[in-house]
């Protein structure tokens, strides 16, 4: 599907050379912190700045004009005002540039007459030269595999999610909590106003990707619902598609007509649009990333039945009853664990002090041992009337009682349970006063795969989220 | 401001419907008392009458519809008392005539409408009738066109839809009737352009089927 937009998009996500208009050999230009993005990032092809003032950059010469640039031009970046910018583009049709992204700002989204004029001045010459815009108003494409940074963003890791976003601003966010929390990216696209290329084209290219396995995308509006609508179902039919609609009450819409010059349309329509075209609606930034993160480290996850272990040394009574209401209250099931599960959880704990329904209080393990925690863990986890494993760990409680080389040992074990099952271990380490100790255990199991948030409510929401995609591709097939 | 020479009457928009396939309660106009009187006498009793006028927007509040009129005296009498209150209500407005039709037996009421979105174009609501829909806004939507399974989810969708199983011993309606409505519906919306919005509301669901009691459609 879409096979032809790898082809096309090539010299956007993976171009031999970038020229980067607006460069100056003062760093804080805009054009400026462009090229020293790239060279830090270590972009493997030619950079060209290109600037009015004669000097270097960055170890690189500034070039007065596109058309003196002796070698090809595959893309380039613009970041000069709007007035230069039908000029510029005539340059880079001359030099037969590929794609063309404008960081410049001040179109349709602040002037709907002036400024929409000027936007179709700029299409038809594009489309006259053979030439793609992204853009204007956006910071355009991030893809850590051929080392292309966003502006002042760290360059992260490459990976498997995809993420299209009308708004710069939150592709940015999105790439440092990526960062932050391990969810690593195969491409990420900034489109602003998206007057050539724009949301459709971009979900298309990603679901043909063959480097991205999950797509999210932010949008505020669109020009075109009913193609947007035919293309959003396509695309989630052969990858998860998590879509997060911005500007959902009236305050939001009047700053998204602000923002990105495209109407906002009535929540209830765009819910039900992504509803009927098989995409997974989230509301707010936490939900977008806790799901795209799930989606990463799973693939999928098939049923909602959970066993909740609520607390792994002391004070785990309350923290299940409260974690087994997150669950219920996110959509969750919470069963019973079976009888011969639970007379075998009273061998190893006791009676007294232990919980041994569902959710588990698993405390009194801490007066048998480490081996005993693991057992009983491992005994829930094979319980067949429960699909997925949800562990809280408060890391506060641990360190005091297993000390830092105990806490080590918990988490390679839920590691290797992990990778052991075939049922997904999700851990919650809920903020504390072992900040440090908290996010070192973090990273760790995020690099190893274990999907890890910081609330029972919040990894609730993600495990149902990623459900509801397997529900709906099963009820998709049933039906062919 | 709908200009009323876009509101279709009920007959009209019944008979739009009908020739689409779609059930309703058949409603035919009569232009006179004795008219009245042999539609009445034809369909069987009971029947409803109503004021046909697309400058009437309130029918009941103003007198305008009678209920359950059980023989050809008390449907004579009801098109003279329908005429007479619209003429004090709505002095200006152009009347075409008195509509009749055969009283529906009570089933779960129901709503089916149409809308357009500015960027997603035609879409189908659906919701309980009465004070549900209004207060509660227990709707769902989908965009047209909407599949079989689209019109499944809808239905499932809204809060109320044990009400449609069954509650408390109350009959259950037809799920399967309404999900075959609601895609007929979106047909008959993708192959008219020029309808602007539609409802059917209420629409009874029985136990075996579904049928449009009220309708209106609006043209562009």
């Amino acid at each position: 599907m879409f096979e032809e937009k790898i082809e096309e998009f090539e010299p956007i996500f993976y171009p031999k050379s970038i020229a980067v208009i607006g460069a100056s050999t003062t760093s804080i230009k805009a054009g400026s912190v462009w090229v020293w993005a790239l060279k830090t990032a270590g972009f493997p092809g030619s950079i060209y700045p290109v600037g009015s003032k004669s000097g270097c950059i960055a170890d690189l010469e500034i070039f007065p004009n596109l058309r003196l640039i002796f070698g090809e031009v595959d893309y380039v970046i613009v970041a000069i005002p709007r007035q230069s910018v039908l000029e510029l583009l005539d340059d880079c049709v001359a030099k037969n540039v590929k794609a063309v992204q404008f960081f410049t700002a001040g179109f349709s989204e602040m002037d709907a007459q002036q400024g929409y004029r000027l936007e179709q001045q700029m299409l038809e010459k594009a489309r006259r030269g053979n030439l793609r815009i992204i853009g204007p108003n956006c910071i355009g494409v991030y893809c850590p595999e051929h080392k292309i940074p966003f502006p002042l963003v760290k360059l992260g890791e490459s990976g498997s999610v995809g993420f299209i976003s009308q708004s710069g601003g939150i592709a940015a966010k999105l790439v440092t909590i990526g960062i932050a929390r391990h969810i690593n990216y195969s491409k990420v696209v900034s489109f602003g106003n998206g007057i050539d290329l724009d949301a459709g084209d971009f979900l298309q290219y990603l679901a043909a990707d063959p480097k991205t396995e999950t797509i999210g995308a932010y949008f505020e509006g669109t020009r075109d619902g009913v193609s947007l609508f035919n293309i959003i179902k396509e695309v989630a039919r052969s990858k998860p598609l998590v879509v997060w609609k911005g500007g959902r009450t009236e305050a939001g819409a009047q700053a998204a007509t602000s923002h990105t010059g495209s109407l906002a349309s009535s929540a209830a329509v765009w819910s039900a649009m992504l509803k009927q075209a098989g995409a997974i609606e989230v509301h707010n930034l936490e939900e977008l990333t806790d799901t795209l993160l799930i989606f990463q480290q799973l693939k999928c996850l098939q049923g909602t039945r959970a066993a909740v272990i609520g607390g792994l040394a002391d004070g785990g009574g309350g923290n299940s009853v409260a974690a087994g209401d997150a669950c219920m209250e996110n959509g969750l099931k919470v069963p019973p664990l079976s009888p011969e599960t639970k007379r075998k959880l009273g061998e190893l704990l006791g009676e007294v002090g232990s919980i041994l329904r569902n959710p588990v209080d698993v405390s009194q393990a801490q007066f048998r041992g480490l081996e005993t925690l693991f057992q009983s863990i491992d005994l829930v986890a094979r319980d067949t009337a429960i699909d997925v494993i949800l562990i809280q760990e408060d890391i506060d409680i641990l360190l005091p009682i297993y000390a830092w080389k105990g806490l080590e040992e918990i988490n390679d074990f839920f590691i290797e349970l992990g990778s052991r099952q075939n049922k997904p271990i999700i851990v919650v380490l809920p903020h504390g006063s072992a900040e440090s100790e908290r996010m070192q255990i973090e990273q760790k199991l995020l690099a190893a795969s274990v999907p890890v948030f910081c609330s029972m409510e919040r990894a609730a929401k993600a495990i149902y989220n990623i459900n509801q995609y397997s529900c709906w591709q099963e009820a998709r097939q049933r039906k062919l | 401001m709908v200009k009323s020479q876009n509101l279709l009457t009920e007959v009209e928009s019944k008979a739009l419907l009908k020739k689409a396939g779609i059930p309703i309660v058949e409603a035919k106009l009569a232009r006179s008392k004795k008219e009245a009187i042999s539609i009445s006498n034809e369909m069987g009793f009971p029947v409803v009458l109503k004021i046909s006028s697309t400058d009437v927007v309130h029918k009941s509040d103003s007198g305008g519809v009678k209920l359950g009129l059980a023989n050809a005296t008390q449907a004579g009498k009801a098109y003279s008392e329908i005429l007479s209150s619209i003429k004090r209500a709505y002095p200006q407005a152009q009347i075409d005539g008195v509509s009749v039709q055969p009283m529906a037996a009570p089933g779960v009421e129901v709503i089916v409408g149409m809308s357009k979105d500015p960027q997603f174009g035609p879409v189908l609501m659906f919701g309980l009738g009465g004070i549900l829909v209004e207060v509660l806004k227990d709707v769902s939507f989908r965009i047209v066109p909407v599949t079989a399974r689209d019109a499944k989810a809808m239905i499932r969708e809204i809060k109320g839809y044990p009400v449609l199983e069954g509650y408390r011993g109350q009959k259950p309606a037809s799920i399967p009737a309404l999900e075959k409505l609601i895609v007929k519906v979106s047909q008959f919306v993708e192959k008219n352009p020029q309808i602007r919005e539609l409802d059917l509301n209420p629409i009874f669901a029985y136990s075996d089927k579904a049928v449009a009691v009220d309708a209106r459609i609006i043209l562009e």
